[in-house]
């Protein structure tokens, strides 16, 4: 019997590096070029791209006791979805929604959640993870993606 | 990527004494931002109270960076009031401005002349 084709259109990588400043430019690096792959237009790479900073910000403000802890970056994408998720140590820290009030931290979960489809964020004694997805747009199937 | 830099403070003459116009370009995130915040926060304590920050060729601005520039304003309204205008048109920067809120505590312009002019006429 031949696999569902979730199966087989799927692709994941995983990046790992360490809790420093100087590392974001790195993962926006690796999220516009797995987001590039996946077949989003320009305005959705850079609400990906802007959304996957703003997680891995936080994971190193908050996730890291120090520069030598590691962040651990991971991305699927399949039929329907291109989902970015980033796991740190801490305790994720929930941001304040404030409205039109500018405030300072009161910014990072609000933007995530207006810029992707979806934003999950799973906490366990272990640690925080923070799972990030945008929809793949209607009528581009992933091998047209790939192929482009 | 574009790389993160902030220019010399701009001179214009007859801008007066209290206007101070900072240059800024590339993508400002939460590892550039502490060196956003030292060079703003030098000029309100320069007693600059009216700033300006041509973001022409910033294409990328962080929640960190959009809290330098909210705290910006509360400082200079913590100390004797002020403004901070701000010069971009970059469809995406003034996105983010918009979903934060920061433009119901900045003004934003199309080019460094059209802030000049505004904060002429406002004193």
């Amino acid at each position: 019997m031949p696999p569902p084709s979730d199966t087989i259109n799927a692709s994941a990588s995983e990046l790992h590096m360490l809790a420093r400043r100087s590392e974001l430019g790195i993962a926006r690096k690796y999220a516009e070029d797995v987001a590039a792959a996946f077949g989003l237009d320009e305005d959705s790479r850079y609400e990906f791209v802007y959304a996957v900073n703003e997680a891995v910000t936080n994971a190193i403000r908050h996730g890291a006791s120090d520069e030598e802890d590691m962040i651990h970056m991971s991305i699927v994408a399949d039929s329907e979805r291109l989902t970015f998720a980033v796991s740190d140590r801490g305790t994720f820290v929930m941001p304040e929604v404030e409205g039109a009030e500018v405030s300072p931290g009161g910014r990072g979960l609000a933007l995530m959640a207006s810029l992707v489809d979806e934003v999950d964020v799973h906490i366990d004694p272990g640690g925080t993870t923070v799972r990030l997805s945008k929809v793949r747009p209607p009528g581009l199937n992933s091998a047209q993606a790939q192929a482009g | 990527m574009r790389t993160f830099y902030i220019g010399d403070d701009v001179q214009v003459q007859d801008a007066g004494p209290a206007v101070a116009i900072l240059v800024i370009g590339g993508e400002v995130d939460y590892e550039v931002s502490p060196q956003l915040k030292a060079r703003i926060m030098r000029a309100i304590k320069a007693g600059k109270r009216r700033l300006i920050l041509d973001l022409t060729d910033v294409t990328f601005i962080d929640s960190t960076a959009i809290g330098v520039l909210a705290g910006a304003v509360e400082r200079l309204d913590e100390t004797g009031g002020g403004s901070l205008s701000i010069v971009s048109e970059h469809e995406k920067v003034l996105q983010i401005f918009e979903i934060t809120g920061l433009e119901s505590v900045v003004t934003v312009h199309a080019s460094r002349e059209d802030a000049l002019a505004a904060v002429a006429m406002t004193g």
